[in-house]
């Protein structure tokens, strides 16, 4: 549990920094300028990138599982938790 | 056994009950009759877009009205109901007590549902689920938009006491000897969304009490010629509305968290962070309210902030699947019927969440807004994720409530078909947003792709038309004559049952 809250502070400020960082560079003084909808874009594409890639990666381990650990598959064996009866669930 | 619908009992005493699983097979039944007339008008909307122009609703009012009445009906008198039947059967249950912390007050919430759904159908209002103002203020006809204005009115009322007895239930009357952290995470699913319902259903109250009094003249809340502001109303609407997205979506992966460490048989991956996750989203479902508002004219940084809110519900939603991936990964899995619904689920979940985070960012969403886009993603949250869920666990819970086995063959045509009108419907929508067409609309040009992609969303929709029908048949033809099914291991997984047979509340 203390992992996986390290790794989310550690994400949240990975992302969140840079990008409050883009909405308020645009600063007043004159050389500052910073155009705001390029930046968004470039957010947007590394986004969609990061989403196509995770979402392939997710997907196609999601059909291998079913395919690997199906019951009828050759290699399928009891496990761990079929000896004691007790798959706990959520419980 | 003691079975709901095996053992005979007169309807009254079902219907009179104050006893947990009665109100909970109430609830039930009752979603799936809205299920089905939801989605009839679902389909009479598909085969009028079928082709450009008028086909067989007369006029652009009435579609309006088939619409309004069709979203209503399905997020409040499907959606939420059936997870209310699924929290009122097993939350008790799970927590180890004897019944809801308030099993009266849990009856009466039942009670409010019928009558708010009644003044829904009866009205037929037209100004969409979201009650557009100034037109629902200004121009829309009554008494149907005052019907449904106190009809939602009702419906919120009954939300609210569910979730108190919910939350009383799970924080105050569990077993001595559970620990909160032991409470199983179907029941957390609950807990959580219960304590979204408090927080975010009192503003929609208010909402709706401001339209009514401007409906009525007395106020100019909303009213621009009054000095009011619309955009408010968005504010208030959107404020429990967004929330409301992960009121729905908890506990359907509540209920995915109960099938498939099961038919996996492994235990789930991490508790802790199936619990996390929920708390978490919980929380993040506030801050985004607003990104159904970026073209409204919002500041760049108003719209940033809403923008990251949004995209903070990714780590959550990527945590639960993550879960389930990890929780399959060297199981021995079990196809049947709630398996294949729940596999379905995530896959959609993470399709429709791929497509929530190209929403949240503005420059796609400028594109987008308004548009068959929109329609798609949240169809495919609330289709592919939630009811998918939903309809797993009814296939799963079946022989728990019946004493009965399903049809599995049945079960799983169904699932399949599903899947496949699922896909045709809302990812085709997703692209004909892309092309252009607005949603809401009774008529359009004949575009040859806009064409093309109605009439394959139309096929989807008729091909899950077909397979609710299947459903239907199902569920009343096996709850009658279907097997009897062995109540301690129903789907043959070698394990114990969800919980003992024998744990099941006496009735009262």
């Amino acid at each position: 549990m203390r992992n996986l809250l390290g790794l989310f502070l550690v994400l949240a400020i990975l992302v969140i920094i840079p990008t409050v960082d883009h909405a308020f560079a645009a600063g007043d003084e004159p050389g500052e300028y910073l155009d705001r909808r390029v930046l968004i874009w470039n957010l947007f594409f590394r986004m969609m990138t990061v989403a196509f890639t995770v979402g392939a990666v997710v997907s196609g381990t999601m059909i291998w599982l079913c395919w690997r650990f199906r019951e009828s598959h050759p290699k399928a064996t009891p496990t761990e938790y079929e000896r004691s009866g007790d798959f706990g669930g959520s419980a | 056994m003691v079975l709901e619908l095996q053992k005979p009992r007169p309807v009254w005493q079902i219907m009179f009950s104050t006893h947990h699983t009665d109100v909970g097979l109430l609830y039930l039944i009752m979603s799936i009759a809205f299920l089905f007339m939801g989605g009839a008008l679902a389909l009479l909307i598909r085969a009028e877009l079928f082709f450009p122009g008028a086909q067989m609703i007369a006029d652009s009012m009435t579609f309006n009205r088939i619409f309004t009445v069709h979203g209503t009906t399905l997020i409040f008198l499907f959606l939420l109901p059936s997870a209310s039947a699924v929290g009122n059967y097993f939350v008790p249950i799970m927590v180890r007590y004897k019944d809801m912390a308030y099993p009266k007050l849990n009856a009466i919430a039942f009670w409010m549902i019928p009558p708010g759904g009644a003044l829904i159908w009866l009205g037929f209002a037209d100004f969409t689920w979201y009650a557009t103002p100034p037109y629902s203020i200004i121009s829309a006809p009554g008494p149907a938009a005052d019907m449904w204005i106190f009809g939602l009115k009702i419906l919120g009322i009954s939300s609210v006491l569910g979730a108190i007895n919910f939350i009383v239930t799970i924080l105050k009357c569990k077993h001595p000897d559970m620990s909160i952290g032991q409470v199983p995470l179907l029941a957390w699913s609950f807990l959580s969304s219960s304590l979204i319902v408090l927080v975010a259903i009192p503003t929609f109250a208010a909402a709706l009490l401001m339209l009514l009094t401007d409906r009525l003249g007395v106020t100019g809340f909303f009213n621009p010629a009054m000095g009011g502001d619309p955009i408010a109303y968005a504010h208030l609407f959107w404020f429990t509305f967004h929330p409301e997205v992960y009121v729905l979506v908890i506990p359907a992966i509540g209920m995915m968290y109960e099938i498939i460490p099961r038919f996996s048989r492994k235990p789930i991956f991490s508790k802790s962070s199936g619990i996390f996750a929920f708390v978490l989203l919980a929380i993040v479902s506030f801050s985004s309210w607003a990104h159904h508002m970026y073209a409204t004219g919002m500041s760049f940084t108003e719209k940033t902030v809403f923008m990251i809110g949004t995209l903070a519900a990714v780590p959550a939603s990527g945590m639960h699947v993550f879960n389930f991936v990890a929780t399959m990964w060297n199981g021995r899995i079990k196809f049947l019927t709630p398996m294949m619904w729940s596999i379905g689920g995530i896959a959609l979940f993470f399709s429709a969440g791929a497509g929530g985070v190209a929403n949240a960012a503005m420059p796609l969403d400028f594109t987008t807004h308004d548009t068959y886009w929109v329609v798609g993603h949240f169809h495919l949250f609330v289709m592919g994720t939630i009811a998918f869920g939903t309809i797993g666990f009814i296939y799963y819970m079946f022989p728990y409530v019946t004493g009965r086995m399903y049809n599995e063959n049945m079960g799983k045509i169904h699932f399949i078909l599903s899947f496949i009108g699922t896909i045709l419907v809302f990812f085709t929508q997703h692209v004909l947003g892309l092309y252009g067409m607005p949603r809401r609309i009774f008529d359009y040009p004949a575009i040859p792709e806009w064409v093309a992609m109605n009439q394959i969303a139309t096929v989807g929709a008729m091909i899950i038309g077909v397979s609710m029908i299947i459903f239907l048949i199902n569920l009343i033809h096996s709850s009658a004559k279907g097997k009897p099914a062995d109540i301690h291991d129903p789907f043959g997984l070698g394990g114990k049952y969800y919980y003992p047979f024998e744990s099941k509340n006496p009735h009262h």
